[in-house]
């Protein structure tokens, strides 16, 4: 039965010769032909329905975040959290990526409240700008605002107001909107520092680190314990990968 | 072209496994420079209450890839139906892309618009080298002989 079966098989695909009766028996009909694909095209139409109104709501389309209060916690520069943390939670994100948006939203309340808040752990940010000239012009201004240790406000407020990729989101008066609400945030220097010297050795200083560290993408982390050598953490971005990554690291 | 069928499913095996993959192990790294991968991926549109549609692609390619090893003449009709309801939701897919996200991933794009078609008229013809028009009704005993 196998072998006629084969046999079958092969003479119908050359289209020669007709297929033995134990074959023709079992197939379709042309009538069930038409069946199977109305039955084809119905469900895909169901299926598109089904995928416009079941829609998951998330990235960059999710809505803004809640601002995080940072104003009690230390900061230098790019760091934030207790000099005396001994856990440093690093991160190499650009501006307009998707999935450092995520994290900023979904996770750094997490990481800030239960261990950058209370001392455990500090939260180094590298910014790299590789997915368009709006990520150049966020990081700039966000860096700027690092000179007067105010980065963590502005690049919480920027990741908040993500838009389209290289859509020209980054306007002056959005960063100018956001920055009013920075304490003790000179704007005006801020915007005087964006292209200066010091915003440029930031940026340099982050791409050569980068390619040490051989980052492939953002976002990217690295935890550091102590004077350690740095270790790459790879994670889903969910709160509870972090707390376990972090808790292993202060254990440890 | 069971040999052809056969690898555009393993064809669309690989490539809906990867952005499954992307989409559970690997957010974290998925902005790579320059593509769209990532705004697509994150976006509304990837999925469907919770399940990535990069997910049903791979149990679809799957499914489908079973059905041409199996070759029984109805799951040869059963796999072309398959990868007609998968053109169709690829094109939705391809739509959405160029007209809703405004972003492009390069891997989706080679699954709507090479793998997706080409598995669909690779099935529908071996369907057409069986002669199903040519096979009366009566062979299923609805007719006269």
């Amino acid at each position: 039965m196998v072998y006629r079966r084969d046999a079958g098989t092969r003479q119908a695909d050359l289209g020669a010769v007709p297929p033995t009766p134990k074959e023709t028996r079992s197939q379709p009909s042309g009538r069930t032909v038409v069946v199977a694909f109305s039955i084809a095209i119905v469900a895909a139409v169901a299926l598109v329905a089904a995928a416009l109104l079941l829609r998951d709501d998330g990235g960059s389309d999710s809505p803004p975040a809640q601002l995080v209060d940072l104003e009690s916690i230390p900061q230098d520069g790019l760091t934030l959290g207790s000099p005396d943390a001994t856990v440093t939670l690093i991160e190499y994100a650009d501006f307009q990526c998707p999935f450092c948006r995520a994290y900023a939203v979904d996770v750094f309340p997490t990481v800030l409240e239960e261990y950058v808040r209370p001392g455990r752990v500090r939260s180094e940010y590298r910014g790299l700008a590789f997915l368009g000239p709006d990520s150049e012009t966020a990081l700039r201004y966000a860096l700027a605002a690092s000179l007067q240790d105010r980065f963590w406000q502005l690049q919480h407020a920027l990741y908040a107001e993500q838009g389209d990729e290289n859509s020209g989101w980054v306007t002056d008066e959005l960063v100018r909107e956001l920055a009013e609400d920075v304490p003790g945030l000179d704007v005006d220097r801020m915007f005087a520092d964006a292209d200066g010297n010091e915003v440029d050795e930031l940026i340099d200083r982050a791409n050569a680190q980068a390619q040490v560290d051989q980052v492939p993408g953002t976002p990217t982390f690295f935890v550091r314990i102590g004077d350690e050598e740095p270790y790459r953490i790879e994670l889903p971005l969910e709160p509870d990968a972090f707390r376990e990554a972090l808790d292993d690291a202060l254990r440890s | 072209m069971r040999l052809a069928a056969g690898l555009a499913a393993l064809a669309g095996i690989a490539v809906a496994g990867y952005l499954t993959w992307s989409h559970y192990v690997d957010s974290s790294v998925l902005c790579v420079g320059g593509g769209g991968c990532e705004e697509v991926q994150s976006s509304e549109y990837a999925s469907i209450a919770g399940t990535p549609v990069a997910a049903l692609g791979l149990a679809s390619y799957t499914t489908i890839l079973g059905l041409i090893v199996w070759d029984a003449p109805r799951a040869r009709l059963a796999a072309a139906a398959l990868a007609l309801v998968g053109l169709v939701f690829s094109l939705y897919l391809l739509v959405v892309q160029l007209a809703v996200i405004d972003a492009v991933c390069v891997w989706c794009l080679a699954n709507d618009v090479v793998i997706a078609p080409a598995l669909a008229a690779l099935t529908a013809l071996r369907l057409r080298s069986w002669g199903p028009g040519e096979a009366p009704s009566a062979r299923l005993g609805r007719g006269s002989p």
